[in-house]
């Protein structure tokens, strides 16, 4: 479904992305680990269409997406959460995600429609809130939602936009361990037919949802094979754990 | 069309006047801008407040060194006012912001001139040993406006220096660069930003001085010199000298070639430019920072 | 997010009845003054649409006010077309004008989008300054208002005219509310708040701000168009930018982002320039104090500080 093949990225000399290569199957839960600065938020901007490759290529669904811009890939079917929360502040949460719902459905151009109050959006709206837990607070504004209601609504916006293939960047990044287990909850309820890829740091989270997981280091992709594949290996002992051997 | 060379002298030496003088009031405006990120569009005001300055100490002292001394002074106590009551808090507003409140600026500083030395345009003379014509390459020309364009390289030979060889010049291109990071090698930016407010308003004020005995002193030159003078700045790039040099000279040229060549489309020709500059390379040509 | 309020329907409404009373009960320089408050609310209002609820601050709206006034005056003085087609190319023209600054300046933001809408609006003001045809500095005289004697007015009288000034007043800021309670407005609300977000959820946010920045033009167009009738005289002075800066204070001494404070901020401007120009010549000096007074203090205008403290007391959805 996503087949990225020689991803690379450079900014002058300094390599940020080196030959990366990924192959996903629709539907597949793909987890992307890594220590910091290896590149996994280098490689959802260049997914995403944020950051122009050096060279190689991406396909979605066998078309060739590298070319193409941020809006371009969004309407085929692309959606990301960020890292770093990326709201429309000033609005409520509905106003939020009625605008994604909204956007991703287009129609938005007219000046005699109201697609933002049509019952398709609504009916999004009520189903998304649901799925992040965050229908009883749909008249909310973001200014003042909680750090945690603020990433629920993050990955709400991404959802709303019902993608084929979802992003989602440290998605528990800065949240409590019962909002880790609401998000496992939420993964698990996600259409089977959603192609999804987590970055994440939370190992547990991580080994638990993942089909399959792939590992960076320095830009590499240093690993890749199913949860208990990599909970064996050497290679991705040593990232994270170092080499114990030598202070024997 | 076939003019003479010495018709072509004559306009290369008045495009390179107009150059300095635009030089003067861009090369404060673009560092201010470009380490303080703020826009002063009073700063043609400025301008205006050194001519009407150096008018009435001329007028008084009955010197003109006396008045080109005071000019700049006088306007950098204006500035510091300025910067105290206004400038200071603005600092960290939006861009909108800034546009207003200078925008008020403008509005009282020409208020206030018009009050003290009213409408009509005020005279200044030109100093004996400049009156007169020179003789520069074989073409006769003012005396004073080759004293314009003296004044100008002086500047800019005198800035090139302080901004490279000495210790205030390295923290301005740092604060330029990256003032959070000047500021944490322990730069005082807040001095820094005033100092260069303080010099950037003495040239400005300079520049009205030197202009007046050509030119006269009216309200209106703070306006009239503002859009040229923002021309300069966005088209020769942000907080850097050799961008205020290169985007004084191509405006200045443009200008007053253009109005010779290609009247009419002259003043349009400027703008094109501008416009082409902010949505290609919206940095400018020869910016601080690229 | 625009909502059309009570207090938005009631400061509207209260400014234009007022200044209908004025207009109806003062005398000849009565309805100057309100014809002159009529064609800077509509003026405002359109740029408050792009500024307010777009983000789009834009220093040319005193340009495309110009163009406007001189298409009509240009295709009905000087060609000879009826009203209707001078209206048209007029509203047509400033639209154009828009469409391309707003497409040509879409990925500029912050102090370089405002210099460069600066930039086009001075190009204009030079462009027909130096159009011998147009008159030049001296101007073009002998445009004729509206001919509605079909229905019974008479737009030569000044109490008519005045009076359809401030139907239009409401007509274009119904256009506007409209506009922005549509998928247009809202989209363009969600552009503001957060451009980089809306391009991620899919929308090419370049082409709808150019359409976005039309449209406002469009509505400043027939703000030139009444400006050409009521003077029946057209000068390149209407494009200095000067008058983009004072359109650009009323929105804020109104309230930015509020469609109704423009209206406020119009009828304040005027009354408060004619009463302090009664006792001196310096109302600028005034003004400008003011002004700057206004943006230190959190510049939010007088309509918008209305609604600030309103919004205080009541729990009402997001009026962003």
């Amino acid at each position: 479904m996503l087949e990225v093949t020689e991803l690379c990225k450079s900014f002058g000399g300094l390599r940020v992305s080196r030959n990366i290569a990924m192959k996903l199957e629709k539907g597949e839960r793909r987890v992307v680990l890594g220590p910091n600065g290896a590149g996994k938020t280098t490689l959802f901007n260049l997914l995403a269409g944020t950051l122009q490759p050096t060279s190689g290529e991406i396909r979605l669904d066998g078309e060739r997406i590298t070319d193409l811009n941020v809006e371009q890939r969004a309407r085929l079917g692309l959606s990301r959460s960020y890292q770093k929360n990326n709201l429309f502040e000033g609005l409520t949460v509905r106003e939020n995600l009625a605008l994604a719902a909204a956007t991703a459905r287009g129609g938005t151009s007219s000046f005699f429609s109201r697609i933002h109050e049509s019952r398709e959006v609504r009916e999004t709206i009520e189903e998304v809130a649901e799925m992040v837990a965050l229908a009883d607070k749909l008249d909310l504004g973001v200014a003042h939602a909680s750090y945690g209601n603020r990433r629920q609504l993050e990955v709400g916006l991404a959802l709303a936009t019902k993608p084929k293939l979802l992003l989602m960047d440290e998605p528990t990044s800065g949240v409590g361990p019962g909002m880790i287990d609401a998000f496992h909850r939420l993964i698990a309820s996600l259409p089977r037919e959603l192609t999804i890829v987590i970055i994440e740091h939370d190992l547990d989270l991580g080994f638990d949802v993942a089909d399959r997981i792939t590992v960076l280091n320095y830009g590499e992709v240093v690993f890749e094979g199913t949860p208990d594949e990599t909970k064996g290996s050497d290679v991705v002992k040593e990232i994270y754990l170092g080499d114990w051997q030598d202070d024997a | 069309m076939v003019a003479s060379a010495d018709f072509w002298l004559t306009q290369f030496l008045n495009g390179l006047q107009l150059s300095m003088l635009l030089f003067l009031l861009s090369i404060g405006l673009t560092i201010i801008f470009g380490l303080m990120h703020f826009v002063n569009l009073a700063h043609g005001a400025l301008y205006m407040v050194g001519a009407y300055a150096g008018v009435s100490v001329a007028a008084s002292l009955g010197n003109y060194w006396a008045a080109l001394l005071a000019a700049p002074l006088a306007v950098m106590l204006v500035g510091i006012v300025l910067y105290a009551l206004v400038i200071r808090r603005m600092r960290r507003s939006g861009p909108m912001n800034q546009v207003l409140v200078t925008f008020g600026l403008i509005f009282v500083i020409v208020d206030l001139v018009r009050i003290v030395w009213g409408d009509i345009a005020l005279g200044m003379e030109q100093p004996a040993i400049l009156s007169g014509p020179a003789e520069m390459f074989g073409v006769v020309y003012p005396a004073y406006r080759l004293f314009i364009i003296g004044v100008g390289f002086v500047v800019m030979v005198a800035l090139s220096l302080v901004l490279s060889r000495t210790q205030i010049g390295a923290m301005v291109r740092a604060g330029v660069e990256n003032d959070a990071m000047a500021s944490c090698l322990g730069i005082n930016v807040e001095r820094l930003f005033f100092v260069v407010f303080c010099v950037g308003c003495a040239l400005a004020g300079l520049a009205g001085a030197i202009a007046a005995p050509a030119f006269s002193a009216t309200p209106s030159m703070a306006t009239d010199i503002l859009i040229p003078t923002l021309i300069v700045v966005v088209i020769g790039g942000l907080g850097s000298l050799r961008g205020a040099i290169a985007g004084s000279l191509i405006v200045g040229f443009i200008q007053t070639f253009g109005a010779v060549v290609l009247p009419g489309l002259a003043s349009v020709l400027v703008y094109v430019l501008l416009a082409t500059i902010l949505i290609f390379r919206p940095v400018g040509l020869l910016p601080a920072r690229s | 997010m625009f909502h059309q309020t009570r207090l938005k329907s009631f400061a509207v409404t209260a400014v234009i009845a007022g200044l209908s009373l004025y207009a109806i009960f003062g005398g000849f320089f009565p309805r100057e003054i309100v014809v002159e408050i009529a064609l800077l609310a509509i003026l405002a209002i359109s740029l408050d649409f792009v500024a307010g609820y777009g983000g789009m601050v834009s220093l040319c709206h005193g340009a495309i006010y110009g163009i406007g006034a001189y298409a009509y005056a240009g295709m009905t003085a000087i060609a000879g077309f009826d009203a209707v087609t001078g209206t048209i190319a007029a509203l047509l023209a400033t639209a154009l004008f828009g469409l391309f600054v707003g497409a040509v300046t879409a990925n500029i933001s912050g102090i370089f989008f405002i210099m460069a809408t600066l930039a086009f609006g001075q190009m204009a003001y030079v462009v027909i300054f130096e159009w011998k045809a147009l008159g030049g500095d001296d101007g073009l005289s002998g445009v004729s208002r509206y001919d509605l004697s079909a229905i019974g007015l008479d737009l030569d009288d000044s109490l008519q005219f005045a009076l359809f000034c401030l139907a239009l007043v409401l007509v274009v800021y119904a256009v506007a509310a409209f506009a922005l309670r549509s998928s247009f407005g809202r989209t363009l609300s969600g552009i503001h708040s957060n451009e980089n977000r809306m391009r991620a959820l899919g929308l090419s946010a370049w082409k709808h701000k150019a359409v976005a920045f039309s449209f406002s033009s469009v509505l400043a167009g027939v703000a030139g168009i009444l400006a050409a009738q009521h003077t029946m005289f057209v000068s390149p002075e209407l494009l200095v930018w000067t008058v983009s800066g004072e359109v650009l204070i009323v929105v804020i001494l109104g309230g930015l982002g509020t469609l109704a404070g423009p209206i406020v901020g119009a009828a304040l401007l005027v009354f408060l320039k004619h009463e302090v120009s009664a006792y001196t010549e310096h109302w600028h000096l005034i003004i400008g104090l003011f002004l700057i007074a206004a943006v230190m203090a959190g510049g939010r205008g007088v309509y918008g500080q209305a609604e600030h403290m309103l919004r205080g007391r009541i729990r009402r959805p997001a009026d962003a």
